[in-house]
């Protein structure tokens, strides 16, 4: 009973913690990241003004920015329940309490970061590290997720045969897809950067000034692409259903992202597909975790 | 119908649900910058001089989109910054002919002709930037009953803030011209204005 109270909580900050990533890059691709000129106040007041506004606040801007820090708070309760549940159920656990006052420590970074982007009036480099602790956050929680649902079903889970080469190539492929997933914010940015000094050119013209470091993101996605078609290879007999799921679901993923990524460059990037090709990459970051705990089986030692 | 099935369509539905919110979103945001350009006020007549001597009217704002400051030469404060950032917006937009810019100066007893042409050559870089002179009180009754920005204690009470008017003479928003993010902010209404008309 405390055991699925933790699980389904940890479940709920999770699914939370991915959706405030979607919000997130709802507020990049929407350009509102200055919608709140301030923070942690909105304009005057905690709550955007809703009638236009003296002070040249486009209110709609700010509404978009301030879903986004509310959603940040509700994320911050439910894991601070989460760390309430743990201290209460699991203070033996080190392994449980230790990665749920780590998420909670991450939480409440990355939210005073939000704040620190709108004071340097969203720095790159800045928002690049936001977005990769929302990404260790993801993990962290995963992690959370797949530990606890493991103490429940411990029969499930017993008697895997062990496949340590499958095990590595999981955490080549986290670290190569959070590389990945950074690599494309910097691209984003130095076409930023690029359009700033150019205003007048068109989205495609844009495209051939950018460095050549894109080709390294389209390198790593066709990289990603055969690591991920290895794993699912190695998993396809699996006794676990959830494995076999996962193996196919990491390998869909990144075949419906390569998509995404060329659309955008022969539809000029509709800020839409921006949204999924970011933040359907971040699913896979929990993923991975997931999947990894799930193979690696410590009941049998 | 099997769990997983329905585990499936309601990711389904929630992926399309949001896309439906994040496309919603978007267009929202897009629509609201244009509204945030609407038309406050269309500029009256005026007749200034150019440093060239030639004579800058209200008709020379048709058909340009353009940029407009208050300054003067002796400035020490927020002139050089929103003149170096006039002179930024100047040559980014180089390659476009739908922009101009003017500067009025509020010194017109010390900013003679010779003196705006050389603060001219230092910060203009193309022949689309006019620095105007008039009679003092012309451009004190332009600065507050034609842009609506305060213009007391002249020189150093002009407003530091840059006007967008569009090709058909019309305001359509201010920004601090001291201000770094109201510069890219003016940058993008700009771009806005070109696309949009």
């Amino acid at each position: 009973m405390k055991k699925q109270l933790f699980f389904q909580s940890a479940v709920v900050s999770t699914i939370l913690s991915y959706f405030l990533i979607f919000v997130g890059g709802l507020v990049r691709v929407s350009g509102a990241g200055m919608g709140c000129p301030n923070w942690p106040k909105c304009g005057d007041g905690w709550m955007p003004p809703t009638n236009i506004d003296i002070n040249q606040i486009n209110t709609t801007l700010a509404w978009i920015e301030f879903t986004n820090r509310m959603f940040g708070v509700i994320l911050g309760i439910s894991i601070i329940i989460l760390n309430v549940l743990a201290v209460f159920y699991f203070r033996k656990n080190y392994n449980l309490l230790f990665a749920s006052i780590l998420s909670l420590i991450f939480v409440i970074v990355n939210g005073v970061l939000g704040g620190v982007l709108v004071w340097f009036e969203l720095n790159p480099y800045i928002k690049t590290v936001h977005m990769l602790f929302a990404l260790i956050l993801v993990s962290i929680l995963s992690y959370i997720c797949i530990k606890s649902y493991k103490m429940i079903n411990t029969t499930l889970f017993k008697g895997l045969k062990k496949n340590p080469i499958l095990s590595k190539s999981l955490i080549v492929f986290w670290i190569l897809i959070v590389v990945e997933i950074l690599l494309g914010t910097g691209i984003r940015t130095n076409l930023e950067l690029v359009s700033i000094e150019n205003p007048l050119l068109s989205k495609g013209e844009l495209l051939n000034a950018l460095d050549s470091y894109k080709y390294f993101h389209s390198f790593l996605g066709f990289t990603l692409l055969f690591l991920s078609a290895y794993i699912y290879s190695k998993l396809r007999t699996n006794k676990l259903y959830i494995a076999r799921f996962l193996g196919i679901f990491i390998l869909g993923m990144i075949i419906v992202q390569i998509f995404l990524g060329e659309m955008m460059i022969f539809f000029e990037l509709p800020q839409l597909t921006r949204l999924f090709h970011t933040w359907g990459s971040s699913w896979l970051v929990g993923v991975v975790i997931i999947l990894y705990n799930c193979i690696s089986n410590e009941y049998d030692k | 119908m099997s769990m997983i099935n329905k585990k499936l369509i309601i990711a389904f539905f929630s992926v399309l649900i949001l896309g439906i919110i994040g496309l919603f979103t978007i267009d929202q945001a897009t629509q609201s910058r244009i509204n945030n350009l609407s038309v406050i006020s269309e500029v009256p007549s005026f007749q200034l001089d150019n440093f060239d001597g030639t004579s800058f009217t209200e008709k020379n704002l048709d058909n340009k989109i353009t940029v407009a400051s208050f300054i003067f030469t002796q400035c020490e404060g927020a002139c050089p910054i929103m003149s170096t950032n006039m002179g930024l917006l100047q040559k980014r937009f180089s390659d476009s002919d739908a922009l101009q810019f003017v500067s009025i100066t509020t010194d017109p007893d010390y900013d003679s002709s010779s003196v705006l042409k050389e603060f001219s050559d230092k910060y203009s870089s193309k022949n689309n930037w006019f620095f105007l002179r008039g009679d003092i009180n012309d451009v004190v009754k332009l600065s507050e009953d034609g842009f609506f920005l305060s213009a007391s204690l002249l020189p150093t009470g002009h407003s530091t803030r840059l006007v967008l008017i569009d090709k058909d003479r019309n305001i359509r928003q201010y920004y601090e011209g001291t201000v770094d993010a109201n510069i890219i902010e003016l940058q993008n209404d700009i771009v806005t204005l070109i696309n949009k008309g």
